[in-house]
């Protein structure tokens, strides 16, 4: 499909002799948000990674809004954001601080700096925003984190298990907010250890061994699988990969 | 048979646990579930005796807790979030290391053994070093260790956590196993569609319960319903026309291409929506879990 923002074609990534990513082949569309499913060591960061620049493919090609990463990786970067919530925020510094640094990496002005700090005190509570992040709630560090991650305006975010270890309230809030940046039109690409949040998701990928074993809408997915659940599905397609 | 009467516990000024009344019913299954710092943890090492509440009482039995925790240590196995294994020793090592330091008799030791080496599907795999496991092998291989005593209480502190998907489920499977032979397990996690495998749960939010009881129950007896609504239109618009009527209990969310309407009342509110479907959802635990927590919002604000 030509709508693709992000397209993947028989990516390849060896780490000496252990192949993590074994000729992948997907596409992102611009604005949908695409779940990124599968065990530990089944290949989700890696591939990430190769995504944002930070590691050099072995083989295949990524292109990202038609420019391909290995002669633009300045471009991409640009319009690339990228949030885990266990790795994003410096621990010892408070929210404000933390913003104030990610907006002055990002090139912003003086006043717009001023600007973000003034929208970042609208989600956060006056009361903790000059707490250290490190004693902040997980849900609250979760958010700060987004935050971050869109100071510099990117046109899709790349979120590595954005959920792990927050309340389900917060997880849900979470969620409504990732539909809100879907709406004003950015493209997402999460990753995920539970099965269960992949519902949230437009599109998943399932990732096992360096694989793509499963790819689709989860509803369809679930009809045309003939099971009652995306983890009876997941469970089905790791044990036939495992034969294989 | 373990009970605990109104603990409370503080860390310098963070209050871990306020005023906790919880027993976990034999032979059953229990979850805490909580998020990261909701005082799951500690709940496990006050029972343990690793910390000591500040107040508030612990009962093994009717019989109180004061000082001599072995009375539990000695019937229960706990699993740490950490789990300590030996990563030089190979698995069955790891297994003889705990046997011996447990004092599990020669004679019953090797039988037992293969046992739980076989239960866990790790037959195979016992001359592997520990080191060289999956992350769901090391917490099979950790869970086995604690279960060479033949604990009657298992504890385990977010099992779970960094175990892949598949692995989670083969999890439950040995669980679930272990309660058939009689055992009271307690686990904690941070993952409620993890908690359905449960009997009995307990909602940990900032040290205090929100809720606790038995699953089935809590599900027979949910104060709200909850209707899945495949939108014609846009789904933003659809929320908007909903939020412009909202009455009292109402609440909606996004869960891919649905919009999810939990009503305390009838299903009138939808009366008339552009819909292409919509079907009542029996509410799973984050759903009980959401409801609960917003009741214990509202009451903190009426204080």
């Amino acid at each position: 499909m030509s709508n693709n923002i992000i397209e993947i074609k028989n990516l390849v990534k060896k780490f000496g002799r252990f192949t993590a990513v074994n000729s992948i082949s997907f596409g992102i569309r611009e604005g949908e948000i695409l779940g990124f499913l599968g065990p530990n060591g089944a290949g989700k960061t890696t591939t990430i990674k190769m995504i944002m620049g930070l590691i050099n493919i072995t083989e295949g090609e990524i292109i990202v809004d038609g420019m391909d990463i290995v002669t633009h990786r300045k471009k991409i970067k640009d319009k690339l954001g990228y949030m885990s919530q266990k790795f994003s925020l410096y621990p010892k510094l408070n929210a404000r601080e933390n913003v104030e640094f990610f907006a002055g990496i990002s090139g912003l002005s003086r006043d717009k700096v001023n600007n973000k700090i003034a929208e970042l005190k609208e989600i956060i509570h006056p009361d903790i925003i000059e707490k250290s992040v490190e004693n902040l709630p997980p849900g609250i560090k979760q958010k700060v984190a987004l935050f971050a991650s869109l100071i510099p305006d990117p046109e899709i975010l790349l979120l590595d298990e954005p959920t792990s270890g927050v309340d389900p309230k917060m997880r849900r809030n979470f969620w409504q907010d990732i539909y809100e940046l879907k709406k004003i039109g950015k493209t997402i690409l999460v990753t995920t250890h539970n099965i269960d949040e992949v519902e949230y998701a437009d599109r998943i990928v399932i990732l096992h061994r360096g694989n793509i074993i499963v790819e689709g809408e989860p509803a369809n997915l679930v009809r045309e699988y003939d099971v009652d659940s995306v983890e009876t599905l997941f469970k089905e397609a790791v044990k036939k990969n495992e034969r294989d | 048979m373990i009970r605990l009467d109104n603990i409370s516990k503080a860390y310098e000024a963070v209050q871990a646990l306020s005023d906790i009344s919880i027993s976990f019913p034999r032979s059953k299954t229990t979850i805490i579930a909580g998020a990261d710092g909701a005082g799951k943890s500690t709940i496990f090492r006050i029972i343990l005796g690793l910390e000591k509440a500040d107040s508030g009482k612990i009962y093994i039995n009717e019989d109180e807790v004061r000082k001599d925790f072995s009375k539990i240590t000695r019937i229960s196995g706990f699993m740490p979030e950490r789990f300590s294994l030996y990563t030089d020793l190979t698995v069955e090592e790891n297994l003889d290391f705990f046997a011996d330091i447990n004092n599990v008799p020669f004679k019953r030791r090797e039988s037992l053994k293969i046992r739980l080496l076989e239960n866990t599907g790790m037959i195979n795999f016992r001359n592997r070093r520990a080191g060289a496991l999956s992350g769901g092998m090391k917490q099979k291989l950790s869970l086995s260790s604690i279960l060479l005593s033949s604990p009657e209480l298992i504890f385990l502190d977010e099992p779970t956590t960094g175990v892949d998907p598949l692995s989670r489920i083969e999890f439950f499977r040995i669980i679930d196993m272990l309660k058939e032979e009689g055992k009271t397990i307690v686990i904690s996690t941070p993952y409620l569609d993890e908690a359905e495998n449960g009997d009995h749960i307990i909602f940990l939010k900032n040290g205090r319960i929100i809720k606790k009881g038995d699953i089935a129950e809590l599900k027979r007896n949910v104060p709200f319903r909850l209707w899945r609504i495949l939108p014609k239109g846009n789904i933003f618009e659809l929320i908007k026309k909903l939020k412009g009527k909202n009455s009292e209990g109402e609440n909606f969310f996004i869960k891919g291409k649905y919009l999810n309407f939990i009503g305390k009342h009838g299903d009138g509110a939808l009366d008339h929506i552009d819909a292409i479907e919509i079907s009542e959802q029996k509410p799973a635990l984050e759903d009980i879990y959401m409801y609960y927590e917003s009741e214990e919002v509202k009451g903190d604000a009426g204080l």
